[in-house]
């Protein structure tokens, strides 16, 4: 499988140069504000002023006192909540639906675009937008449920703390669903259909070309979809946001990470705000570092057994 | 490709972290002052930064009075958005090229800004402040120091609004006892009008229908001040009586009030399918303008027996004031400027032109529903409790209130549950008597 291109042979000095500026926005736009966020999270803050070097005790604070001690793993979990119903929904739906789409050709684009289309909207119009169907007193979802005679399914959708978090879920996954079809689509085009050709004159059904063939052609792509959405959802802010507010309503049901950087960044009178914030910050990096890379190794074990 | 996939993954996650050092988001290139006409010497441009988009407009009409009796002082106004406000300010006021004067949040939220040296303290600096409401100044204060940071832009005062014509339609009156107010609910009721339009949904409006209902129950200043001298705490039996008041009273609000945002509870007073709503001074602009047909009326919720107080109350809180960039580099036109925000000629501009309650002395208000909101509110005051003295740490006090509102309209929680909410949240910063 695996092609090596040689790559054009450039004098290293050349080479460098031409890195250069690429490596210069890097470095001010990403490793400085990383940076910053790195030694903010190390002093005690009075206000907007840096106080004294206190070294980890910002993130002792964080997992040892009120109220973080209960807010943070409320929240890493309802993250996680989010990540695994995004797998579950928006990529396994994505999936089916790209396959669905390659094995169908003529309506392909037009698909294609409209289920792409929720993906163009910013997530924070989603959200509002999504927030306005579902209210119980002039949300259409329920007049239609109610219309069709389906009254006991009718619910506060987003008042309810056992559904208001799985509301989050599906509005991300209906908005995003446009992404992992996109990748798996393009990943399908690109099979080699000698391969699946082959396994038809061997006799294989369509299930078994889908789960023996092209499944396995396709883990490549799919660990990089599942790593990033565990980005995605890791960094979830503007659709809670915009159906659960800052403090994550009702009654914390929607709370995530991001959520809680800001309320104590911006919306607290506390006066370490500053320095606390960003050892949440930095916590959340250091969570998607580190998981990031674990999925990414686990993926790679699991390509390498398969080819 | 796995290479490629660390690195995407690598790139992707660094965003968390960005997020942690707060760029500033909005650069303000300084147009070049120009002089107005009769300005002799060099002419001064000075930025004022507020969180108000929507009043731009309204502003730089304010702001045009002022520059024709200065022709020497050009003011730019810049709002930026209400929810990145804060951000904005706290990196524009610490950097090279932010305001030299800001519209400041009140009480908990300016702590930042004094604590970090980005202000000016204004007693010298504005006379006229001395003849400013304590009650009022006592937003503007430093927790330290106790000196005014910022001059008093708004102040907003909360109680009832009703529908005057279903009020009509039904024969009923303000209230003048408590069991005039259940009663006139349950008439309501019966007529299919949702009585209370209260959207829970939003927990930051929680604590303020609760103000609204049940200030004078749990003692208004006083328990305010009981609180201050550590002789009770949130679980104080009169606040653990008003949060069962507000638990009573479920039953005239929308079904499913946590699921009810707080513009839909607004929708549903201003297209007359709920005859109240509790809420805010600052809702009136909004009303008269959604809907122009609609005749309101303000009361006071009588207390009802039992309670700390004998008689109604507004709870009400001064929101926002003018702060001095302690970088500036004209101090002496902000100063010229700030002044003139002190004075009622501005006053007056305020409550004509934005609705707002000024309250500077001597400002008085066209509209006669905001008259008698402001006359209710000089002659029953009270503090809008966990917003006034309850936003100096984290969590704040109106985000638990939320919380325990919350809890306490889905049944998961009942009145003494949510008052342990509030005291348990806040004694991670706050020990009465401190």
């Amino acid at each position: 499988m695996s092609r090596r291109r040689r790559a054009a042979a450039l004098p290293t000095p050349v080479a460098l140069l031409f890195l250069l500026p690429a490596a210069a926005l890097f470095a001010v736009f990403v490793l400085y504000p990383m940076a910053t966020a790195l030694t903010y999270s190390l002093f005690s803050w009075r206000g907007t002023a840096q106080d004294a070097f206190v070294g980890l005790d910002n993130f002792v604070a964080l997992f040892t006192t009120e109220p973080y001690a209960t807010q943070l793993p409320r929240a890493f979990g309802h993250n996680a909540l989010l990540f695994a119903g995004a797998m579950v929904v928006q990529n396994s739906l994505g999936l089916l639906l790209a396959y669905v789409l390659h094995r169908r050709g003529r309506l392909r684009r037009l698909f294609q675009v409209l289920y792409t289309m929720p993906y163009l909207v910013s997530p924070l119009v989603v959200g509002y937008l999504w927030s306005l169907l579902l209210s119980p007193l002039f949300g259409p979802v329920n007049a239609a449920l109610r219309a069709v005679g389906l009254d006991a399914v009718a619910q506060p959708w987003l008042g309810d703390p056992d559904t208001a978090l799985w509301v989050v879920g599906l509005v991300t996954a209906w908005q995003w669903v446009g992404f992992p079809l996109l990748v798996y689509g393009a990943a399908l085009g690109a099979l080699d259909p000698a391969i699946e050709e082959a396994a038809m004159l061997d006799g294989a059904t369509s299930r078994q070309r889908f789960w023996h063939v092209t499944l396995p052609l396709l883990m490549p792509v799919i660990g990089t979809v599942s790593v990033l959405t565990f980005i995605f959802s890791m960094e979830a802010f503007p659709i809670p946001y915009a159906l659960g507010g800052s403090s994550g309503s009702p009654a914390g049901a929607t709370d995530v990470m991001s959520l809680l950087f800001y309320r104590t960044a911006f919306h607290s009178g506390a006066s370490n705000a500053i320095g606390i914030s960003s050892a949440v910050a930095i916590v959340l990096f250091l969570v998607i570092v580190g998981i990031s890379v674990l999925f990414t190794q686990w993926f790679r074990r699991v390509e390498r057994r398969l080819t | 490709m796995s290479r490629r996939k660390t690195l995407a993954t690598a790139s992707a996650a660094l965003v968390a972290l960005t997020l942690g050092a707060c760029a500033p988001s909005a650069d303000s290139p300084e147009p070049g002052a120009a002089a107005g006409e009769g300005c002799d010497g060099d002419a001064v441009a000075l930025d004022v930064w507020s969180w108000r988009t929507e009043d731009v407009k309204t502003y730089e009409r304010i702001f045009d009075v002022f520059e024709q009796a200065n022709p020497c002082i050009t003011v730019n106004f810049q709002a930026h958005l209400n929810t990145e406000y804060d951000q904005i300010l706290r990196t524009g006021l610490t950097g090279s090229d932010g305001p030299d004067i800001a519209q400041v949040r009140s009480y908990g939220l300016l702590q930042p800004l004094v604590e970090g040296g980005n202000l000016q303290p204004l007693e010298d600096v504005v006379p006229a402040l001395a003849d400013f409401d304590d009650a009022t100044l006592d937003g503007s204060r430093g927790r330290e120091d106790g000196a005014v940071y910022g001059v008093p832009l708004a102040s907003q005062t909360i109680q009832v609004y009703y529908n005057t014509a279903i009020f009509e339609e039904h024969g009923l009156e303000e209230p003048e006892t408590w069991d005039d107010f259940i009663a006139l609910n349950d008439t309501l009721l019966e007529h299919d009008v949702t009585p209370l339009a209260v959207g829970a949904r939003d927990g930051w409006f929680v604590p303020t229908v609760h103000d609204a209902l049940t200030a004078a129950q749990y003692g208004g200043a006083d328990f305010q001040q009981a609180l201050r001298d550590g002789a009770t705490d949130f679980t104080d039996p009169a606040y653990v009586d008003s949060i069962q008041t507000l638990k009573d009273l479920q039953q005239y609000m929308p079904d499913d009030v946590t699921g009810v945002p707080y513009t839909d509870a607004q929708v549903l007073f201003t297209s007359e399918q709920a005859a109240m709503f509790a809420g805010g001074s600052y809702e009136l602009a909004f009303f008269q303008d959604a809907n122009p047909d609609l005749d309101l009326g303000v009361f006071q919720v009588p207390p009802p027996p039992g309670s700390a107080l004998d008689h109604p109350v507004s709870a009400g809180y001064a929101d926002g004031s003018w702060g001095l960039s302690a970088g500036t580099e004209h101090p002496e036109e902000a100063e010229t400027l700030l002044n003139w925000l002190a004075t009622p000629e501005f006053g007056q501009l305020v409550a004509d032109e934005l609705k707002q309650f000024s309250p500077i002395p001597g400002v008085e208000f066209s509209d006669p529903l905001q008259q008698e909101m402001w006359d209710l509110y000089q002659a029953d005051p009270a503090p809008y409790l966990l917003l006034v003295d309850y936003r100096y740490g984290d969590p704040v006090g109106t985000d638990l209130m939320g919380e325990a509102g919350q809890k306490l309209f889905l049944g998961d929680t009942d009145a003494s549950g949510a008052a342990d909410v509030i005291q348990d949240g806040l004694s991670a910063w706050w020990t009465p008597g401190e």
